[in-house]
């Protein structure tokens, strides 16, 4: 029986959630369960609660913390030492080139999210730990 | 990085690949070039010499091929037997195949083995002369010539930057100051888990820091690379 992967999301917006779930159901080689987050602070409940997380992706703005800046950082505070991508609507700003001192791991663009990205990303982290 | 003068014409690409960081950076340069040409994937394939028995998933550097195909291929077929792969020690001309191209030959068919219509392939090479391919793959019938001449010099673009960025090596290069860090902790016997949580980064970004690290002072374990470190008087 193989593991599965469990990715959490993080995103003040339900229906990223739902659009994220679509794209999952279309990866078949992985068996993948998604959790959801609305806030910063449930998400840092359910870390701290010790449910299984492999990989956190994270809206970049989230009400009211500013952006990764101080969201992923508190996730890193709170002991989590898996990968954490960071997900927007716009790549642009140029604090986006310094998140890896942050504790990202990678960012990506919501128009970029697709099955193929999301598997890429899943073996790139994942695979080799 | 990278500080190209303007003469290496780069269009309005530039902005994309100097700003890419990791190899997430350049899955997404390369996975959107692939569909904005309609090709569904590709692969940065590392050539290597001809003689040498070779696996494709081995050679792939970086791809977005569905988990697990090029694994599945290996098991069947020799990827070193393929037409496709000869043909790329024979020229560096550009090459279109498509899966019922009757001289791809029976048991040799790479297309057909691996699922698909079409691939197209951009011999490339790093900047120390290492050949590698830039490969595209889908079910388009064909690609229009000006959509050919510019796949190729987008996807020569994106793999000089991602040479030099990712796979090239970077011996004799100075420490950052993060990388000097991690090396200070591993001196002091820690694990990359013990550092990510001392850092605030993840265990995988301490393990590509002290891949990088072990290329940049040219050693092969972590042992050899504590005492490099002192005696270059890096670390105390």
């Amino acid at each position: 029986m193989i593991e599965p992967i469990h990715i959490l999301l993080v995103d003040d917006d339900p229906a990223e959630n739902l659009i994220l779930r679509g794209l999952i159901r279309k990866i078949t080689a992985l068996r993948i369960e998604l959790h959801y987050c609305e806030t910063i602070d449930d998400a840092l409940a359910f870390i701290t609660s010790g449910k299984p997380v492999s990989i956190v992706l994270m809206d970049n703005r989230l009400q009211p913390q500013r952006d990764f800046r101080e969201t992923v950082p508190a996730l890193r505070q709170s002991g989590f030492i898996g990968p954490i991508g960071v997900i927007s609507s716009s790549l642009a700003d140029p604090y986006f080139q310094t998140f890896e001192e942050y504790g990202v791991d990678f960012r990506l663009d919501k128009a970029e999210m697709d099955p193929t990205a999301i598997e890429f990303i899943l073996r790139e982290y994942l695979s080799r730990n | 990085m990278a500080n190209l003068v303007k003469n290496h014409r780069r269009y309005d690409f530039d902005s994309d690949l100097e700003k890419a960081l990791n190899r997430v950076d350049f899955f997404r340069i390369f996975h959107t070039m692939a569909l904005r040409f309609g090709f569904e994937h590709f692969g940065v394939l590392q050539l290597g010499n001809e003689a040498d028995a070779c696996m494709l998933s081995n050679r792939l550097a970086l791809h977005d091929l569905p988990s697990g195909l090029a694994e599945e291929y290996d098991k069947r077929h020799r990827f070193g037997d393929s037409v496709v792969f000869r043909s790329l020690h024979k020229s560096t001309i550009s090459s279109v195949w498509k899966a019922d191209d009757p001289h791809l030959g029976n048991g040799s068919n790479l297309l057909a083995q691996l699922g698909f219509d079409m691939l197209l392939c951009v011999p490339v090479a790093g900047t120390n002369g290492a050949r590698y391919a830039v490969l595209f793959l889908g079910d388009i019938e064909d690609i229009s010539r000006q959509d050919h001449f510019e796949i190729c010099y987008d996807a020569a673009c994106a793999f000089d930057y991602f040479y030099r960025q990712v796979l090239s090596n970077k011996t004799g290069l100075g420490l950052t100051p993060r990388e000097t860090e991690i090396l200070r902790w591993i001196s002091h016997g820690k694990t990359a888990s013990e550092i990510a949580l001392i850092v605030s980064v993840s265990e995988h970004t301490v393990n590509s820091h002290t891949a990088t690290i072990l290329k940049k002072l040219d050693v092969v374990n972590r042992t050899q690379m504590v005492a490099k470190a002192i005696r270059e008087q890096i670390i105390q």
